[in-house]
């Protein structure tokens, strides 16, 4: 799978030069966890992102570490126990809009877009298939999907001691905003 | 009778106590300090960017959740959503610049502007690469 990621970032990276690339470095990613006895919210405003308007080709990248929780045990938790960041230091989707024939990139608007790929957590891969949206505007491109990762399917192991704190279906909210790669 | 009675509220009043010192301590710590927290590694922003690029496993695993003080040239200061970020352009590729982002702590969110431009020496916990930057957060201007 890190093959096919970087073979995907590398793909990308080189057709970069001709224009059709749009970036981010600070997309927000937030997840969301709520049970009766404990609501979990962490942000990520880090991410690196890339979408490629001619093929539809779209990927981010968000290192775990940089998830931040309102509550430091949360976050100590998340990192050692829940996701192993120091064994699975990020997590990827690389994937491809599939209906790009309905989205106009080069007119402003609010287009519904379904996106096919890869989601790749604690260092398990599982084929995605999620609607969101791509807002056009002045030249930038606004990227938004709410979406339900069911965490046993990435093999995070919660302990029973508070397996009722953490929702089974955790909610993750995309959030970005592109611009045009710089030459 | 009274004895039990007296043993029982002990341990209850011990149990609250033990209650409360972990919901305050131990649930509700604060978060690690980083501003005063002792640096793992010294080292220039070049090199640090150098060794994630040519090897991000080793690096990662030799920064990756560690608190490190560079010294860079800092190139400027971006300020998405509610960050302060310092940026240190170190290399390019075709996404653009990259380099190492550090995001400042809310004390440091003002000077931080005053260096762009200058070489500056910035401590903080490394939280790894992101293919095109090394990201270093909860930053402090060390001085």
């Amino acid at each position: 799978m890190k093959k096919i990621t970087i073979l995907i970032f590398t793909f990308i990276i080189v057709s970069a030069t001709f224009g059709q690339k749009y970036v981010t470095k600070n997309g927000h990613i937030k997840f969301y966890s709520e049970t009766p006895v404990e609501t979990i919210e962490a942000h990520n405003r880090q991410v690196n992102s890339a979408l490629d308007i001619a093929t539809g080709d779209f990927v981010f990248k968000v290192l775990i570490k940089s998830f931040e929780f309102e509550k430091a045990l949360m976050q100590e938790h998340f990192n050692e126990n829940y996701l192993e960041s120091d064994k699975f230091p990020d997590a990827t989707f690389t994937g491809k809009i599939t209906n790009l024939n309905s989205i106009d990139f080069a007119k402003d608007g609010k287009y519904e877009a379904e996106v096919e790929g890869f989601l790749k957590i604690h260092g398990e891969t599982k084929k995605v298939n999620e609607k969101g949206t791509f807002e056009v505007s002045v030249g930038k491109i606004f990227g938004k999907a709410v979406f339900m990762v069911h965490i046993a399917d990435y093999k995070v192991k919660i302990p029973n001691t508070v397996i009722n704190n953490i929702a089974e279906d955790v909610e993750v909210t995309v959030d970005i905003g592109l611009e045009p790669v710089k030459k | 009778m009274k004895k039990v009675l007296k043993l029982s509220l002990l341990v209850f009043v011990m149990g609250l106590v033990a209650l409360v010192l972990g919901y305050k301590f131990i649930y509700n710590k604060p978060h690690p300090d980083f501003e005063k927290a002792k640096s793992d590694f010294s080292i220039s922003g070049a090199e640090l960017f150098s060794q994630f690029k040519n090897s991000s496993q080793q690096a990662a695993s030799r920064y990756n959740g560690k608190v490190i003080e560079i010294k860079a040239l800092l190139n400027h200061v971006e300020t998405p959503d509610s960050l302060t970020v310092a940026v240190f352009i170190l290399g390019e590729g075709m996404f653009g610049d990259e380099g190492i982002r550090c995001t400042m702590l809310p004390n440091y969110r003002k000077d931080i502007w005053t260096y762009e431009g200058k070489e500056i020496k910035l401590k903080g916990y490394c939280t790894g690469f992101n293919e095109t930057d090394v990201i270093i957060e909860s930053c402090s201007i060390v001085q």
